[in-house]
């Protein structure tokens, strides 16, 4: 393992983890100034909402909705910028500050590598909620964002009869992207009745109005699911698996079975909390699950030198991810001292105006889509829910009958202990105990944010 | 208010242990835990059962050497209690004495190796120098750069997560009390013992008890000034490892004579990679170390634990780190634990500061006696009495 | 199964899995290469049942596969790293 000398000046000026919206964002608001490293886990920039084809690939018409064009034009402008090196393929394993820089530990294909900056913008985006329900372990179900990043990105249908469960309206645009890519769907099913979902949106008129064309094209996608023969569900809150060595049908209830070779879960989204929390940075709860990452009007987060942009903030979506990327460019640009307040405030004005309408937005799609609490719709006893350890619903319940602490529920069962640390069942597991609940009693996140080769963290 | 025959403070193995032979003896125990039951050390060390004489005796000059070498018949003691163990409480615990090497690469290290062993078989301890030839037929992983090993067929490891809640629970079985989440906040003394005020909550609880043991790790040092002592004990903050799963590769516990590791591949498959590499213990508002938080990793001791362990024994580089861990625990201001009564507190008994692991349940054993008054020996050369200096400028018991 | 209307790939090449050569398009993901194969499992979980990829973002951990590239082994997730001509992947679910 490579490591900078202390003393020596750090590599760049700025470190940006995630190449999604917000990065972007954040690296085109800096108008070509300072050396900016961007690291990303996927090979080309574009976050998951852009997830690009692989070069080798030619897409004809990629992403060519109207919702896309702003976030794509942005995103050629990006890969345009110079004074930016993308280290894409790479996984940031953690992070710490000393001497007044930031050393970030990666792991990528040629092994181990460490990037230090004076400043680190930590814009990670989010990731589906697991929500365990009766057979989810079996190969061929999938979380929806999953689904829909293979067939953005891999031009793949992972199936061939794909059926979509969970609360959250995405899945409608991930069935008809399915079935335009050539697949068959089996059904739409929502956990809430039709009435909860319009009315959850009807509360919220203001919202609805400025963002009639999303919705819009979530109804339109439900109207040609529904032209094209797909049966769509309300009300099914009851879903399971079924299927010897992977996946072979989803059940609704005990009457409703549809037969199937892939199963996506959508349940909504939690922001990739994990460098943020083992870098000691302040965190709050969110909803459906997860941590968000305080922040200052200017994404600030807690401790100098790191910011925070997009969906490690909570949960908004792609516009709103774009508006805080740029309000962190800009603070980045402040605090440098390449522009005064007066610019700064002048310039973030339009950003700040973008973000409370995208604001509007995702608070209304969180109430449309909340799944409501893991406690209160518990499924079977011996339903997996950390999937790592294969610790069982049963398990958790009779730790916690004998002490309710996050942690020594941890020790007991080893719920949290394998290889996701925790990312999947921790916010199931904090349901279970009871809210709310404050970050020093959940897991604590470890390095590394990622699984790495021993060899390659060794010294030699 | 009815008055208890034992209080302890610190649910961690030393206190549940404790609490579980006094009950069994018959006595009226209370615990009280700050936090939950192995929510420190206990819970977070690497569950080795190392009784040869540990690389930090051999570092530091002949003479802690000589006193450690004291420590290798309660070191004989404690492999028949783990023996015992196992038939008492069951397969959970998932105790494996199926051996241990303490391996050397140089020249320089087989000789202290060949000291150690000779010492250790003088002190009773069945311990083996072998080749490196013979260490790889024992434990086949091991590399080449291992050059000579000491063999002690009864070491080995047991699972740290389970064995605090075995002890606790059947503490509780047993009729000893437990109070979790409660933080003893002042102690005031009696003819008949001492006055325990603990805060649970929003509560205040009172405990009147005969005698106080205090095993809380770490912390040990801030409980004593509650009761007017002081106790050298400092916390030290360790790293720990820890592989995905991954099919059997290591029956045996593995440490290096001349570099720290710890080694070992848990029931579950995990391999355990720590051996005493510093973590960063952080400060609390005051300025003070704060131990209720984790404290932070160190890269070069990543980079160093994870080194020693790959050179040692190679397959384990190939497998994935998925967690490295910080955990406080304790040692004492010369290395050997302090287990027994502290002479200028008449009825206070302490249990701290370290390989409290693997000594925990024969500590907790023998402890029981010495608070039952019973005629009890094999702890002495551990008695606070030795640190009776830092003590007598303090005024006493108190009132 | 694969998108063909409107995407062109290139030339096509086999790796191995659990012994079986899988054919895989450059750029193609180890895991995308195994879902268009119907190879649906990428792991034993502890009682031995078989365990498919979840998240296909790299944070779940459900497709870490061993994956041999000359004499370097590495456990990668096989939802980020690209297939390979050559490369050897094992799951475990072969044994």
């Amino acid at each position: 393992m490579s490591s900078s000398l202390s003393g020596a000046s750090p590599d760049y000026d700025l470190a940006v983890i995630g190449a999604g919206p917000a990065g972007q964002a954040a690296c085109l608001s800096l108008n070509g100034a300072l050396r900016i490293a961007v690291i990303d886990e996927q090979a080309r920039p574009g976050g998951q909402i852009l997830r690009q084809p692989p070069r080798a690939f030619s897409v004809a018409d990629w992403m060519t909705g109207r919702a896309y064009r702003g976030l794509k034009a942005r995103l050629a402008a990006f890969e345009a910028l110079s004074n930016v090196d993308f280290m894409g393929g790479r996984s940031v394993l953690g992070l710490r500050e000393a001497g007044g820089a930031w050393t970030l530990t990666l792991s990528g294909p040629s092994g181990v590598e460490e990037v230090s900056a004076r400043r680190v913008l930590i814009a990670g985006g989010c990731y589906d909620l697991a929500v365990p329900i009766p057979g989810w372990t079996l190969p061929g179900v999938m979380s929806a964002g999953g689904t829909q990043a293979f067939i953005k990105s891999q031009q793949l249908v992972p199936g061939k009869r794909l059926a979509f469960a969970g609360s959250h309206p995405l899945q409608l645009l991930v069935a008809e992207q399915a079935l335009e890519a050539g697949g068959e769907v089996a059904v739409v099913a929502f956990i809430q009745p039709f009435s909860t979902l319009v009315w959850r949106a009807i509360t919220r008129p203001w919202a609805a109005l400025t963002h009639g064309a999303v919705l819009l094209s979530a109804l339109g996608s439900a109207w040609r699911l529904f032209r094209a023969g797909v049966p769509l569900r309300f009300g099914r809150p009851a879903l399971s698996v079924e299927g010897q060595g992977r996946v072979s049908a989803l059940r609704l209830g005990q009457t409703e079975r549809f037969e199937c070779d892939a199963a996506a879960l959508c349940f909504g989204f939690m922001p990739q909390a994990d460098l943020p929390r083992a870098a000691g940075l302040q965190v709050t709860p969110a909803r459906p699950g997860g941590w968000k990452t305080n922040h200052d009007e200017w994404m600030r987060a807690s401790r100098r030198g790191a910011y925070v942009a997009g969906e490690t903030t909570g949960v908004k979506g792609a516009e709103a991810a774009s508006a805080e990327g740029a309000l962190a460019g800009l603070a980045v640009a402040l605090d440098e001292g390449l522009i005064d307040q007066d610019e700064a405030r002048r310039r973030a004005r339009p950003w700040r105006k973008a973000r409370e309408a995208a604001m509007w937005f995702s608070a209304l799609l969180e109430a449309v889509a909340d799944p409501g609490p893991f406690s209160a719709r518990l499924p079977d006893a011996d339903t997996i829910i950390c999937r790592c350890e294969d610790v069982v619903l049963a398990d958790l319940q009779a730790a916690l009958a004998r002490c309710d602490e996050v942690g020594s529920v941890k020790l007991a069962t080893r719920c949290g202990m394998g290889a996701c640390q925790g990312r999947n069942c921790e916010h199931s597991l904090l349901s279970l105990a009871g809210e709310p609940h404050s970050e020093r009693s959940a897991f604590t996140a470890r390095f590394p944010a990622r699984p790495v080769r021993i060899g390659d963290l060794a010294a030699r | 208010m009815e008055r208890l025959d034992v209080v302890v403070i610190g649910g961690g193995l030393v206190g549940a242990a404790t609490a579980f032979r006094l009950a069994q003896a018959g006595a009226s125990v209370a615990v009280v835990e700050a936090g939950y039951p192995n929510i420190g050390a206990s819970g977070a060390n690497a569950g080795s059962l190392h009784f040869q004489l540990e690389r930090r005796f051999l570092e530091n000059g002949e003479a802690l050497a000589d006193q450690a070498a004291q420590v290798l018949s309660l070191n004989r003691l404690a492999i028949e209690e783990w023996r015992r163990l196992d038939a008492e409480m069951g397969p959970d615990l998932h105790i494996h004495m199926r051996g241990g090497l303490m391996v050397a690469e140089t020249a320089d290290q087989v000789r202290t190796l060949e000291r150690k062993v000779a010492r250790e078989v003088e002190g009773g301890l069945d311990t083996r120098l072998i080749d490196g030839a013979e260490a790889r037929i024992i434990a086949p992983g091991l590399s080449e750069a291992v050059t000579a090993a000491a063999y002690l067929a009864s070491e080995g490891h047991a699972d740290p997560k389970a064995l605090t809640p075995a002890f606790m629970t059947r503490a509780q079985t047993a009729g000893v009390q437990l109070l979790q989440g409660a933080r003893l906040t002042a102690v005031g003394s009696d003819a008949q013992g001492y006055r325990l005020t603990v805060r649970r909550g929003e509560a205040d609880i009172e405990l009147a008890t005969r005698k106080v043991l205090i095993a809380a790790g770490a912390w040990t040092g801030r409980i004593g000034e509650l009761f007017n002592l002081h106790l050298p004990i400092y916390p030290v903050a360790l790293l720990m490892n820890v592989t995905e799963r991954a099919p059997p590769m290591l029956e045996q516990l593995i440490q290096h004579v001349g570099q720290r590791l710890s080694m070992k591949q848990a029931h579950a498959g995990n391999m355990l990679i720590g051996g005493g590499w510093p973590s960063r213990m952080r400060l609390d508002a005051t300025g003070r170390f704060d131990l209720d938080r984790s404290a932070e990793l160190l890269t070069p001791s990543l980079a160093g634990n994870l080194g020693v362990a790959s050179r040692i024994f190679p397959p384990v580089a190939e497998l994935n780190l998925i967690r490295s861990w910080t955990g406080i625990t304790a040692i004492t201001a010369d290395q050997t634990p302090l287990v027994g009564e502290v002479p200028q507190a008449p009825g206070v008994y302490v249990a701290a500061g370290g390989s409290a692991f693997t000594l925990g349940p024969v500590f907790a054993r023998l402890l029981a006696r010495l608070i039952l008054d019973e005629r009890e020996d094999r702890l002495s050369i551990f008695s606070p009495a030795r640190f009776g200096h830092l003590n007598s400028f303090m005024g006493g018991r108190l009132a | 199964m694969r998108k063909t209307q409107g995407v062109s790939r290139g030339e096509p090449f086999a790796f191995s899995v659990d012994g079986d050569a899988i054919q895989a398009y450059p750029g193609e993901t180890i895991a995308a290469a195994m879902l268009a194969a119907e190879a649906t499992g990428f792991r034993r979980d502890r009682s031995g049942r078989a365990r498919g990829l979840f998240c296909n973002m790299g944070v779940c951990s459900e497709c870490l596969v061993h994956v041999r590239e000359g004499d370097v082994s590495r456990r990668l997730r096989a939802c980020l790293v690209p297939a390979e001509p050559g490369m050897t992947v094992e799951t475990g679910l072969g044994e």
